[in-house]
């Protein structure tokens, strides 16, 4: 039981990391964590010890996640200032992305896409694992991460860019 | 080689492909240019993700967040649930058992309600008979009697009611009410008019208080009076002021206090 905690509290820094990319809210992340932590204990009982302990409470957090904005759509969604997107401004250098712009559109992907490209790109969880916190077959996810990379390359304002290489 | 597709592009770019996959996408990413340029955007993305966010993995992490800490504090809070749980399960069980030893005070009828209702069922059952209305006949008056009174442990004479109109057809012994010994004489009477009369006569309740009670259950009228020695129903069906006479009658008769009851009997 006690390792059990341990591995939870190995997870808490990822758990909190993801939850705020997904609110953009250090707060509300952080409740969210606390949401999902204190189920994850409660319930440790249910858990079976074949599987990463990781992959369980990513699980726990999306569904948290998803219910909270199933519940706030219901009451009326309230925005932070910063999550409102201004007019994007065309990156600074060719080839590197402005991150305050990037932060934005990220904002604006579905959040089927967006839970997905986070778990990949900012995780760096394998296919499986992430098909499998989500809830969906691994070709699903892959449609998902194909559509949430080109939304992101079209809102930054960085295309394909091959004549800015050169080739070798 | 063919072209990779895409999902192995990105498996690519996300560092998820074997080391010979990889080898073949490198090689074919050095053929092509443009597919070049698109995983090296994701992989940009990647890492401009990771910069915006990896932060947020790094900060310490706030007390409430610990999983160790949260744990006891759970427990705890559960124990003082079940604590409290506990607590009003004994109270509620105590209640309820208070409830149960208090019982009798509070559901059960009062003896004379039981008495009278006795009386006017026996007084409905034997006066529908006619060969069998009572066990012993007039004839035995005295066998009568003295065998009530043996039975009832009280001296009971049957009432002269031949000034009302009414004379001794007989009685009987029936099961009582527990507190008033468990056993009840009946004496019926019949008038002229074939009109039944019934007394219905037990020891005296514990309280042995005197009592007295007019009821009307269905179509019989029921006097009810209580004294130290006995309790004693008259059921009937007569007419109000009838009724009353042949009451005042047996009370008289059986309380032996004949020069009282104009004043102590109830109007």
């Amino acid at each position: 039981m006690s390792d059990f905690l341990d591995e939870v509290e190995a997870c808490v820094p990822a758990l909190r990391r993801y939850a705020r990319a997904l609110t953009r809210n250090a707060d509300l992340a952080d409740d969210l964590v606390q949401d999902c932590l204190e189920r994850a204990i409660s319930r440790r009982r249910l858990f079976r010890p074949t599987g990463p302990v990781r992959a369980w409470l990513f699980t726990i957090l999306l569904n948290l996640h998803r219910n909270g904005l199933r519940a706030r759509h219901r009451h009326g969604e309230m925005l932070s200032l910063d999550a409102i997107a201004e007019p994007a401004t065309a990156a600074s250098q060719p080839g590197h992305i402005a991150l305050a712009e990037l932060a934005r559109a990220i904002e604006t992907l579905p959040l089927e896409q967006k839970e997905a490209l986070l778990l990949i790109a900012l995780e760096g969880l394998s296919y499986g694992e992430a098909a499998a916190i989500i809830g969906v077959p691994l070709g699903t996810l892959m449609s998902r991460l194909g559509r949430a990379r080109a939304a992101l390359r079209l809102l930054t304002g960085t295309p394909a860019e091959p004549h800015l290489r050169t080739v070798k | 080689m063919s072209a990779p597709s895409r999902d192995t592009l990105m498996a690519f770019a996300d560092g998820q492909l074997d080391a010979t996959a990889r080898e073949q996408v490198e090689a074919f990413l050095g053929a092509n240019p443009e597919a070049a340029a698109e995983v090296a955007s994701w992989t940009r993305q990647a890492d401009a993700i990771r910069t915006l966010f990896e932060p947020a993995g790094a900060e310490p992490v706030p007390a409430r967040l610990h999983p160790r800490r949260m744990a006891l504090a759970m427990t705890t809070r559960r124990n003082r649930l079940w604590r409290q749980a506990l607590a009003a399960t004994v109270l509620i069980g105590m209640g309820l058992g208070a409830g149960w030893l208090a019982r009798s005070w509070v559901d059960a009828p009062a003896p004379s309600t039981i008495l009278i209702a006795d009386a006017v069922r026996a007084h409905d059952v034997f006066v529908a008979e006619n060969r069998h209305a009572v066990e012993v006949a007039a004839s035995e008056e005295d066998h009568l009697t003295s065998w009530l009174s043996n039975r009832l442990e009280t001296p009971l004479v049957a009432p002269d009611l031949a000034g009302e109109g009414f004379t001794l057809v007989g009685g009987r012994l029936l099961p009582g009410a527990v507190a008033a010994g468990g056993r009840a004489a009946q004496l019926m009477y019949e008038n002229g008019a074939r009109d039944r009369v019934t007394i219905y006569v037990t020891a005296a309740l514990p309280d042995r208080e005197p009592a007295y009670q007019f009821t009307t259950l269905g179509d019989a009228e029921a006097f009810y009076w209580a004294n130290a020695r006995i309790t004693c129903t008259v059921v009937g069906t007569l007419p109000g002021p009838q009724m009353q006479t042949v009451s005042q009658a047996v009370y008289r008769q059986l309380t032996g206090t004949g020069e009282k009851t104009s004043t102590r009997y109830p109007s």
